[in-house]
Parts: structure tokens; C-alpha cells; sequence
């Protein structure tokens, strides 16, 4: 892990170097004694390698420094405000998208070529399909505009997280909701869901002990991936809803040069896709009863 | 073991998911505020020093002010004149150029201790130093000696302040280490380094900053007499340098600014805790309202030294002087401001909470209007401008802004006027307007907007086909014969990118030449005009105060903002000489006839004057455009039926 955030560190901090433009670019070009000042007090008139090594030496300590462009704060203070608003969000649109996947997928897999199975499929596709943007306008358009349930954007209470959330777990929820009918109708076909059967268990019984357990595996497996779209989805969503989370945080740190706040950013979303890949590992071998654990 | 853990496991999950789903749809309770508007992007900071946007400006506006403050003039109201405010009135001396405010007995700041003239010397102080870097500190240079200060400029025989290296804190100029003061008596330099031929400005620019930083200053330090410094008596002789590298004699100390001694040579003095007086070099007609702009606010002393920056702006630790003060910030989400008791006038401001939200898109901003969750947004986008255009909600005001291209006159074929005659002849800029921007801008004929008082710009030629091709023609390219490939540069945007379009299509029907656009995200794009690399470059220039000099000044000779390589002694002379003018109206002819020079010779081509474009709910009183789009939040008022009505609808929120 630590090599894992040592390359990535290095690696964004060198792009962001090599990108014409500095954080401090602008209409009127100051004296050069002036920006000379400014680069001091930020370190930019160190030479690169220095620099390097500076920021590294603070990013290990976990202080990534004053903030360039949002000059009252510390990127550390950005991300403490941040980050909360975007787990909260993610955690939402992941619940929703696993509830709703799960739920859809079983009932799909029940009855085959059902009516309800078709629909709901139908259904999945077309979230899988339809980019979270372009999802985000047409919920904003029917369910502020033409039924006026929610906000239209904003952060603060309850009723500002639904279509934010919603718009960003679509996609997944279709893809889990996918994967759970696949794999049903495999499990369903197994010799041990006949035996069940043939023991008399209520059909019930059957599927939440013994059928959902086995067609589970792909769906965690799935939660990998999920986590870190849903955590690469929000940037578009916060931008579109007017969240300050993460995601506004990174595309306008990025967009402004912000070397400090960008960096930071970037090291928050690594540790958070490794983590979250790890922990799915540990629930897939857990999960799993063919895997022995030692 | 491991079995239980997988029999545990599947329940933990579960309940860990519960409670971090609880943990998600947990909010605290936000009571609504009584006013709510779109501020544009997340502010930089609330210090006045440091920073240059709109938005800033209007949070700045609200919990700070000034000696005057630019309100709408009463039987005008779409015209701001700056009116008293800290200060209760100002005399101006007969010659123009001294200015005494009486500052007002009942200003206090939002701690309760009462503001001085002091305030103002030290803010202004902060202001200009060197360290501070404020972008905007040439709104104070029409200060004697001001100027200097901020480029630490000195000679032998100035009184001199000198800060010696013993800051608490290294990075905080404020408070100031130990200050010396004293005559300099020499500067000792070394040898001025010779730039390579081949090194660029910024290489050059390097080079004598490391060599100023080696100079050596001998100053005779003066005693200090009851707090103040005796000039009469003669001092130590004392040798002081920058870096610590002594390079020349051992006995050379470091020092961290050699700055002109600031209560003896800089035009600004409080007399007494009320009476401030400001020299200027020049007459300024404008004075006023520079003294009115946000920049020149003042911050508290006290506040500032105790926290050190950025410290001191923590909604927490703030002192602030305006009618309004910061209850909370949340990054990129709201700052929401509540009355100030202590204001002086707290009696006439009306509303007591305002959100200021910080959102991006202009669309979302229209969203967050129509479902009325805001009371006002600041823009509006382009492209549903035409649908908006009959609602009585929608305020649109010619605004002291100018959409215009650069020219590079240093490259061939544009060092000749003929071409860059030719090329502004056949932009058709009422179309431009009519087709792409299409939110009622104004095509531009002169760089100086209309709607200053009293100034009548300089125009520069029409739209004339058949002209231009003969123009071109003298020039040595009948018919575009042999004209190269010219680039049009803009910045990532579509409305730069659509009206570069028009330009090039106008340019290949009207003259035949090939025009090729280039796009450059913002940094790189200011980089590349910065350093001459471009042909023709898209810019826009708001001005800083209502005055032509702000437009007109650009241009002279090596100014920052200049950029086009374009020089012209006559027209240097002109804007020289407008500053020293005292009669107002020869003031403005003077500047008319500089921007004829300026509009003949045309390094720029004026596209057009922009809009600004509000969208206000109607029921919210005293919301007036105007041309520099400044709204004081402080008088506006909200009828008390329609508050209650936004608490209800707010419920959403």
C-alpha cells in the first residue's frame, strides 16, 4: 500500500508540474518581487526536487499544507469538511443500489421470462446505459420541475440527498441487479437447491439461505468496482447538484492549479480505493465457504 | 474461531451498514435564512488585500467598509456614488490632491472597540507591503510615495524603515519583527548581470530580482525619541543585506525589507483618532471612488496580529467592520452572514440572515431560482437568455466591461496598422452580438464603455468591407495575396470559441485569409499571452473604478497589462498628462484623445461591452443595475409577508 501511494504521489506530482500554467497565474502579471514573495511562502521557488521532497515529507506527516487557492484554509481543514459529505452520499447511493439490484435481481430470477422479469431488466439496462448526467438532468427536469418533491440542488438536510444519490447508484443497481438473476438461475439449477427442495423446505427458506448465499459472491466481488465508481461518479453529480464534496473539491482544485488541495485529494481517493478493495477481499473470503481461512 | 467470526460476520455487516446508513441521513438542523443568493464560485479568502473577484467583492462588501461606500444616488438609483460611511464627511484641499476624512465617533468594529484613524493608516500599510503581494495595491499608488513602498524603492537620502529578521513567525508579516529607522546614506550593488541574449523576460526578471536581493544598504540609524523617531540627532551607521551571505564586509546585517519609512514619507496620517488625511500625487477625480472600493476596507490590527494569516479569517476569530458578520463558512457549500450589531447604521439594515451559496453552474443556479430556493442569482446562462428575455425578474445592465482581441504588433504582419485596420473593419460585431452572445450586448465601436458620466469615447473605424480590402491592399496583400496563416487564441470556453468562429468566417469572406483557432485551457492561455506567444488573443477587462483611465491606462508603454508589445510616446504622454489634470472636463479630453490614438492604431479590436445579467425576485426592495454590477446587500430589504412565504417554502430545503 505505502509503494502503491508513494508511485501515485509521485506520479500526479510530477503531472501537475508539467502542465503549463501555475496556481498563481493571472490577468495582471505582478512585479517579479512581488511573486516572489507569494512563491516563498508556498515553497514554489525551491527547486523542483526540493519541492518533491518537501511535499512528500508533509504528505507523510498528513499535512498537506495550506490550500493555494482557497487562501483561508489548510487542504487538511477541505478535506475535513469534504469528505464526510461525500461518504455520506456514496454510502447512500450504494445502499440504494444494492437494495434495489438485490431486490430486482431475485425477483427477475424467480420467474423467468416473466412480464415483471422483462420489465425490470428493461429496466437495469437502460441505468446501466444512461450516463449518471444525463440521468441527473431528466430527474432534476420531472421530480423538481414537474412534480416538485426535491430541491434542486444544495446541501443541508435530508430531502437534498435523494436525487443526488438516486442518479448516482442507477447504474450500479441495474449492474447488481443483473448480476444477481445470472447468477440465481445458475445457483437455482444446482443439485443442492433440488435437495433442498426435495427436503421440503418452503421455497422462501430456499432462496434466502441457500440460493442467495451462493449468487452473493459475484455481486461482493462487485462492490470493488462499484465503491470506486460511485466514488469517481460523484465528482459529475456534486458538480451538477451543488454538493461540496470531494468531488467539487478535485475538479475545481485540478481546473485552478491547485497543487496542494489537488494532491491531498488525490491521496484521500487512493487510500479510499485501496482500502475499499481490501475490505471486499477480507468479506469475499468470509463470505465464501469454499475459502479456507488460515 | 474462524467459524464464529463467518457466523458474526454476515450480522456485523448488516448492523455496520445500518449505522452507517443512519450516520448518512443524519443533518443537523439548518434554520433558513431571510435572503439567499448565488454567489458564483467559492471565495479565495475575506480579506480585502488579497483578493480580486466579484464574488469575494460582495462578501467583502457585507462584513467590511470603508471611509465611503459606492450606494445608488438618490432620484438615480442606477448610478453608484460613493457615499460617507466610516467616514462622515471629507474636505479636499483647493489644489485637489489632499484629502481629510472625519472619521465617524459611532464606528466600531464587531468586537466593540471603537475604529480609528490608526485602523486605516495600518490596514493600508498592510495593504501595500511588499509581502502582503496585493494584486490590487495601484488602487492606493496615487498615494505620495505609496508606490514606492510597495516596490520597496529607496534612494540614498530617504528615510527608511528597516525590518530586521526576528519575526515570531517567519511566514506572518504581521506583527512585524523589529524596526529600525534611519537615512540611507548608500546602496552598495554589484555588478548588474548581464541577461543571455537568448533568455526570455522571465529569465531576465529572475536574474535582477537575485541581484537586488544582494544589495547592500549602509543606513545611519536614528535614535528613537518618546516613541518617535529623531530625525535631528545623528545615528549609527549601520550596513544591511537580504541574504545572510555577507559578501562584500563582515559586518553587513541581514534584514528583510528595506522599505521608504512609512510614517514620514507615505501621504497617509492620522492626525488624531478621528481625522485621517491622504496626500496624493496628483489630482485623482476618482479618489473617492477608489476609497469606496473593497480593497481598501480596513482589517482589525488586533484580529490580524493575534491569529496571523490565514488564521484570523476563521468565521471564529474574525473582527470585521460591515454591516454584516460571518456566522459560519462551509467550503463550497454557504457562508451565512448575520446582522451586525455594532454597525454604526445597524438600524437601517433590515434583513437578518443571509446565505451566500457557492454554486458553479450557471444552470444549476437557474435551477436553484426556479424552484425558489434562492432570491437572487448572478448569472444566468446563455443559450435560455431569449426565453428569459420578457420576465420582469430578469435585470440586465450595460456593464464597465470589454470583450476585445489582442493584436501582437512585434509579429509580422501585424506591426503594420494598415492590417490590424483591415482585420477590425471586417468584424461584424452586431452580428457577433445578434448570433452568438445574444443577451442584449452592446457591439463596441471604442475600448471604453459607454455610460461614464461626461465622457464621450474615441471611436475606432466601422464596419467597411470595401476600406478594408484597399487597406489591406496598401499593405502590400492585394486581394490576401501572400498573407500567412493567422491563429486566433482564446482561452477553453464555448462562447470564446463561438465567437472566434464568426471572426474567422468573417475574415476568409471579407478578405480571404486563413484564420485558424487555438484553444487554451486558462493558465496556459495567460502564460502564452503573457509572454507574446499568440497573433490575436481573446481578453476582457472589467474596470476597476468608474473612470476611462481605468481602461485606457492598460496600454501605455511596458505596463503588466499591455501585452500586445504596442507602444506609442504620444499616447503615454496623453495618460501622463490626464493624471496631473485638474479641470474634469479637459481631464476627460485628454483621455478621449488618447483613445483615439489607441482606437486608430488598434493593438486591440473592441468586440463588445458586456451585460450583467441578475435574475431578483420581484419582491425584494432597493435592487437597482448598475454599470459596475455592485448591489449593496446592506439596503436591500425583503417585504415581511414574502420572508414568511420563503420559511415555508424552505421547508424543502
Amino acid at each position: 500500500m505505502l509503494i502503491t501511494l508513494w508511485s501515485v504521489f509521485t506520479i500526479s506530482f510530477f503531472l501537475m508540474r508539467v502542465v503549463p500554467g501555475g496556481p498563481f497565474d493571472r490577468e495582471r502579471a505582478l512585479p517579479e518581487d512581488i511573486q516572489r514573495n507569494i512563491d516563498a511562502r508556498f515553497n514554489l521557488d525551491l527547486p523542483l526536487h526540493r519541492q518533491y521532497g518537501a511535499q512528500l515529507w508533509n504528505t507523510i506527516c498528513l499535512d498537506f499544507g495550506p490550500s493555494f487557492k482557497l487562501s483561508d484554509y489548510t487542504v487538511n481543514e477541505v478535506i475535513a469538511e469534504g469528505f464526510p459529505i461525500s461518504a455520506s452520499l456514496g454510502i447512500i447511493a450504494l445502499s440504494f443500489a444494492i437494495i434495489l439490484g438485490v431486490t430486482a435481481g431475485v425477483v427477475s430470477a424467480i420467474r423467468p421470462h416473466s412480464l415483471s422479469d422483462v420489465l425490470l431488466m428493461s429496466l437495469a439496462t437502460l441505468g446501466i446505459a444512461v450516463p449518471n448526467f444525463v440521468l441527473a438532468s431528466l430527474a432534476i427536469v420531472v421530480f423538481v420541475f414537474v412534480l416538485p418533491w426535491f430541491p434542486a440542488a444544495g446541501w443541508g438536510s435530508l430531502s437534498n440527498i435523494f436525487l443526488p444519490a438516486i442518479c448516482l447508484g442507477a447504474p450500479f443497481a441495474g449492474y447488481i441487479a443483473r448480476l444477481t438473476r445470472t447468477e440465481m438461475l445458475e445457483v437455482l439449477g444446482h443439485d443442492y437447491v433440488r435437495t433442498a427442495y426435495a427436503k421440503g423446505l418452503k421455497q422462501r427458506h430456499v432462496i434466502v439461505r441457500h440460493v442467495l448465499r451462493g449468487a452473493m459472491l459475484p455481486v461482493v466481488s462487485y462492490l470493488g468496482p462499484a465503491v470506486a465508481g460511485i466514488m469517481t461518479g460523484s465528482l459529475v453529480l456534486e458538480r451538477i447538484f451543488a454538493i461540496p464534496g470531494m468531488g467539487s473539491h478535485f475538479i475545481d482544485a485540478a481546473i485552478q492549479r491547485d497543487y496542494t488541495l489537488a494532491m491531498g485529494m488525490v491521496m484521500v481517493y487512493t487510500v479510499m480505493l485501496y482500502t475499499m478493495n481490501t475490505m471486499v477481499d477480507i468479506a469475499y473470503a468470509l463470505i465464501d465457504p469454499r475459502v479456507t481461512i488460515e | 474461531m474462524m467459524q464464529t467470526l463467518r457466523k458474526i460476520f454476515p450480522y456485523s455487516v448488516f448492523f455496520g451498514s445500518l449505522l452507517a446508513l443512519a450516520w448518512a441521513i443524519s443533518f443537523g438542523n439548518l434554520p433558513p435564512a431571510d435572503f439567499t443568493f448565488v454567489n458564483g464560485t467559492e471565495i479565495q479568502s475575506v480579506d480585502p488585500a488579497r483578493v480580486t473577484g466579484a464574488p469575494e467583492g460582495r462578501i467583502i462588501r457585507a462584513i467590511f467598509e470603508g471611509l465611503y461606500r459606492s450606494l445608488p444616488r438618490k432620484g438615480q438609483p442606477n448610478e453608484l456614488e460613493p457615499q460617507p460611511a466610516v467616514a462622515e464627511s471629507c474636505t479636499i484641499s483647493d489644489d485637489l490632491k489632499t484629502y481629510t476624512f472625519q472619521i465617524r465617533p459611532t464606528a466600531r468594529w464587531s468586537d466593540g472597540t471603537a475604529l480609528t484613524a490608526h485602523d486605516f493608516v495600518w490596514s493600508w500599510r498592510r495593504f501595500l507591503h511588499p509581502e502582503t503581494a496585493s494584486e490590487y495595491s495601484f488602487q492606493l499608488h496615487y498615494v505620495v510615495n505609496a508606490a514606492k513602498y510597495t516596490a520597496a524603492a529607496v534612494e540614498p537620502g530617504d528615510r527608511v524603515e528597516i525590518e530586521l529578521t526576528d519575526r515570531k513567525k517567519p511566514y506572518q508579516t504581521f506583527p512585524r519583527g523589529t524596526i529600525l529607522a534611519g537615512k540611507l546614506v548608500k546602496v552598495q550593488k554589484p555588478p548588474q548581470p548581464e541577461a543571455t541574449p537568448a533568455g526570455n523576460r522571465k529569465e531576465k526578471q529572475t536574474l535582477l530580482a537575485d541581484w537586488r536581493q544582494r544589495w547592500i544598504y549602509t543606513v545611519e540609524v536614528k535614535p528613537m525619541l518618546d516613541g518617535e523617531v529623531d530625525w535631528k540627532s545623528s545615528g549609527n551607521v549601520r550596513d544591511f543585506c537580504k541574504i545572510s551571505d555577507p559578501h562584500l564586509t563582515p559586518m553587513t546585517e541581514q534584514c528583510l525589507h528595506v522599505l521608504p519609512h512609512f510614517e514620514s514619507q507615505v501621504g497617509i496620517r492620522a492626525i488624531d483618532d478621528h481625522t485621517l488625511v491622504v496626500h496624493l500625487k496628483n489630482p485623482t477625480p476618482y479618489f473617492l471612488d477608489l476609497v469606496a472600493f473593497y480593497p481598501l476596507y480596513p482589517v482589525n490590527r488586533k484580529c490580524v496580529e493575534t491569529h496571523g494569516t490565514p488564521a484570523w479569517t476563521k468565521p471564529h476569530n474574525i473582527v470585521s467592520n460591515g454591516p454584516f458578520v460571518i456566522k459560519f463558512r462551509r467550503i463550497r457549500d454557504r457562508i451565512r452572514l448575520q446582522r451586525n450589531s455594532e454597525y454604526w447604521n445597524a438600524a437601517s439594515v433590515q434583513i437578518q440572515v443571509i446565505d451566500a451559496l457557492a454554486v458553479n453552474s450557471d444552470t444549476t443556479q437557474l435551477n436553484l431560482y426556479e424552484n425558489d430556493q434562492v432570491d437572487w442569482i448572478t448569472s444566468v446562462p446563455n443559450s435560455i437568455i431569449p426565453e428569459l428575455e420578457d420576465r420582469n425578474d430578469l435585470l440586465k445592465s450595460p456593464m464597465l466591461t470589454t470583450y476585445f482581441y489582442r493584436v501582437n504588433v512585434s509579429r509580422p504582419p501585424f506591426d503594420d496598422v494598415r492590417v490590424r485596420q483591415a482585420l477590425n473593419a471586417t468584424i461584424n460585431k452586431r452580428e457577433i452580438v445578434d448570433s452568438v452572445t445574444r443577451a442584449g450586448q452592446i457591439p463596441a465601436r471604442s475600448f471604453v464603455p459607454p455610460g461614464l458620466p461626461g465622457y464621450e469615447p474615441g471611436l475606432s473605424g466601422a464596419f467597411n468591407v470595401k476600406a478594408a480590402r484597399q487597406l489591406l491592399a496598401d499593405a502590400g496583400y492585394p486581394e490576401a495575396r501572400g498573407f500567412p496563416k493567422i491563429q486566433i487564441l482564446y482561452n477553453t470556453s464555448e462562447g470564446h470559441r463561438d465567437i472566434a468562429e464568426v471572426v474567422q468566417r468573417q475574415w476568409k469572406n471579407h478578405l480571404g485569409i486563413e484564420v485558424e483557432l487555438k484553444n487554451l485551457e486558462w493558465g496556459v492561455y495567460l502564460d502564452a499571452v503573457r509572454t507574446g506567444q499568440y497573433d490575436i488573443a481573446r481578453a476582457g477587462w472589467i474596470g476597476d473604478y468608474p473612470d476611462p483611465n481605468t481602461f485606457l491606462d492598460m496600454f501605455v508603454t511596458d505596463r503588466p497589462t499591455n501585452q500586445t508589445g504596442w507602444s506609442d510616446s504620444k499616447y503615454d504622454e496623453l495618460i501622463a498628462s490626464a493624471a496631473a489634470e485638474s479641470d474634469p472636463t479637459a481631464r476627460f479630453d485628454i483621455l478621449r484623445q488618447a483613445e483615439q490614438i489607441l482606437m486608430d492604431q488598434q493593438p486591440i479590436m473592441p468586440i463588445y461591452f458586456y451585460v450583467s445579467l441578475n435574475m431578483v425576485r420581484p419582491y425584494v426592495k432597493n435592487f437597482y443595475a448598475n454599470i459596475q454590477d455592485v448591489h449593496p446587500l446592506l439596503i436591500l430589504q425583503v417585504n415581511p409577508d414574502h420572508m414568511h412565504n420563503n420559511l415555508s417554502r424552505r421547508g424543502l430545503q
